[in-house]
């Protein structure tokens, strides 16, 4: 490899330092550095010579990982393929992402097409572990394929506010500059088991799987950790000797309140615990400090998919006094290596080598938000921040530097995590023949965020009781379930502003009580 | 737990008054995350733990309710 740092080269060291510790455990069943690597390059060897970008249908098992790995390992741009999403969605993500090969995880159902769908496109199965003990055995010199630190190395769509997902196009240099960085934010060493549960069609769980497979530690799956019972999800965190949990935010709400409600505590094996996606309630950090969490150490983080992964981040546990800064708990200060503006209307502004390369054929929507300043460029986050007030004497030195989110600049909204910019919604709810219009707004409901829709029906569609039903079918043939807005109610009229357009909060507020 | 203790429960968490027996809680605004406090409720009165996809197969508090003394 050509660029001195590449991830799969700290991967190589991790397999050349502890070659026989275990990589991987799938419900109890162990894949050592040694095992996990061979299916590596067995699967590198299936995509070479230079494999372009590669759609790798991830489902929650561990061969996703040889999916995502063995296609770095080839010098291709992986992009995750979610099984579960529709199929004109998953068609529309390969096209747009420029997808020529895609890996089958699992044995493909005959009525779900994969194929790729760029012309000469070709599907390749990844190896099987079981063919793997003979290749062990009689290793091939791998030929070393030179990659760039501009390589590109993912592709992974955020939400576009005219009903086509944006593919962000990230570097090599970026994941790696950003799995180093949170190496040592995490303190992990190979003792560590970390738990997988981000999905593995976010980049959240490249936070999970990089650093802890560049380390020597153990990424952990487990089917109980999304059966959303909190009584087994807290057995088997106890029985894996779990050691690390990243989750998104609102779901550590709901485990918070579960281990209040319980009078329980987390199992003594977990050190540490990372928390981001979403604002942090300063409600629940109150309760989880009356829990007896002494040992463990929360970190609060903050990142866009176009900064790569975390880049700001601070320690909730110790000095750091509760209520000290007012009603809102700070994302964080940035990390080592980023750089970060403030403009004049509190817009933070990242740089520095975590940064994307831009929108994948959208260099109009690539200007607008990667911007040059000075001689750097930079990504305009659409967050408004402010910074906590240095001293502040309840915060002490914990917080200085440490940054206050404010809100947003543009209309877009977090659901469970994932950024949702509403207009795409409406563009997907009016592609519906019998809508007339439509306005969708986030809602909070039980202390979360969800989506509303408000729809007033086509003329073909008046008195319909169908209609909102209907409409909900048709999305979940479309969009993914986060994109399904949980509220759907048919209304007489929107709400307009002066200057004609529609107002969303308004036509929420003249509904809200309406809604079932 | 019968099918009235089940519905406070959903009537709890969706914060919402007007659950019957048959209401759906997924298409009355509930999610996979306020979904774990319904289970969690339930693990706590009855003891039986179910999870997301007993709840899925389940959405109503009568069909729930059947599902736990089923379980029980």
């Amino acid at each position: 490899m050509s660029y001195p740092h590449d991830v799969m080269k700290d991967f190589a060291g991790a397999v050349s330092r502890y070659p026989d510790r275990p990589a991987i455990t799938h419900n109890g069943r162990t894949l050592t550095y040694t095992e996990l690597h061979a299916w590596v390059r067995a699967t590198a060897r299936r995509l070479r010579p230079r494999p372009g970008v590669v759609g790798v249908l991830a489902s929650r098992s561990p061969a996703t990982v040889a999916g995502l790995l063995g296609t770095l390992a080839a010098g291709g741009t992986y992009v995750p393929i979610d099984p579960a999403h529709p199929w004109p969605r998953r068609r529309a993500l390969m096209s747009a992402s420029g997808c020529a090969t895609v890996i089958a995880t699992e044995p493909t159902e005959p009525t779900k097409p994969t194929e790729p769908a760029e012309p000469g496109g070709r599907l390749v199965g990844l190896p099987s572990l079981p063919d793997l003990a003979e290749s062990a055995h009689k290793p091939e010199p791998d030929t070393d394929v030179v990659v760039a630190g501009d390589d590109p190395a993912y592709i992974l769509f955020t939400s576009g506010s005219t009903g086509a997902p944006k593919p962000v196009v990230t570097p090599r240099r970026a994941i790696t500059t950003a799995t180093r960085a949170l190496r040592e934010l995490f303190g992990l060493t190979p003792g560590d088991r970390v738990l997988q549960f981000a999905s593995l069609n976010w980049d959240t769980c490249f936070e999970e799987i990089l650093p802890t497979l560049t380390t020597g530690a153990t990424l952990v799956f487990h089917d109980h950790a999304h059966s959303g019972s909190f009584h087994r999800v807290l057995r088997m965190i106890d029985a894996e000797r779990i050691t690390v949990l990243d989750l998104p935010s609102a779901f550590w709400h709901e485990l918070v309140r579960h281990l209040v409600d319980e009078r329980a505590t987390l199992p003594a094996c977990v050190r540490l615990v990372v928390i981001g996606g979403e604002a942090v309630s300063p409600a629940r950090l109150a309760d989880w400090r009356a829990l007896g969490t002494d040992g463990i150490r929360l970190v609060n983080t903050y990142g866009c998919t176009e900064t790569t992964l975390i880049t700001h981040a601070i320690d909730l546990h110790g000095p750091l006094a509760a209520g000290g800064t007012g009603e809102r708990v700070p994302i964080g200060r940035p990390l080592p290596h980023v750089r970060q503006h403030l403009s004049e209307d509190g817009e933070l502004l990242v740089g520095g080598p975590s940064l994307a390369l831009g929108y994948r054929g959208l260099p109009e929507a690539t200007a607008e938000r990667f911007v040059e300043l000075g001689s750097e460029r930079y990504f305009r986050t659409g967050d408004r921040v402010s910074p906590v007030a240095d001293g502040s004497a309840a915060d002490g030195p914990a917080a200085d530097g440490a940054l206050v989110y404010e809100g947003r600049l543009d209309h877009e909204l977090k659901i469970r995590g994932i950024r949702v910019d509403p207009g795409e919604v409406e563009a997907q709810i009016s592609g519906h023949p019998r809508v007339g219009a439509v306005a969708v707004a986030g809602v909070t409901v039980a202390d979360h965020t969800t989506l509303a829709a408000y729809i007033v029906p086509g003329p073909s569609a008046d008195d319909d009781p169908t209609l909102a039903a209907d409409i909900r079918d048709y999305l979940r043939d479309r969009v993914p379930c986060h994109l399904v807005p949980s509220r759907i109610t048919v209304v007489p009229e929107l709400v307009y502003t002066a200057s004609g357009k529609v107002d969303r909060a308004g036509s929420h507020r003249r509904y809200a009580s309406a809604t079932v | 737990m019968n099918v009235n203790a089940v519905s406070d429960v959903f009537r709890r968490v969706l914060e919402n008054p007007e659950v019957s027996a048959d209401s759906d809680f997924f298409v009355m605004g509930g999610d996979s995350l306020l979904a774990t406090r319904v289970l969690s409720a339930i693990a706590r009165a009855s003891g039986v733990e179910l999870d997301f996809d007993d709840f899925l197969d389940a959405p109503t508090p009568s069909a729930l309710a059947k599902k736990i003394a089923s379980q029980a």
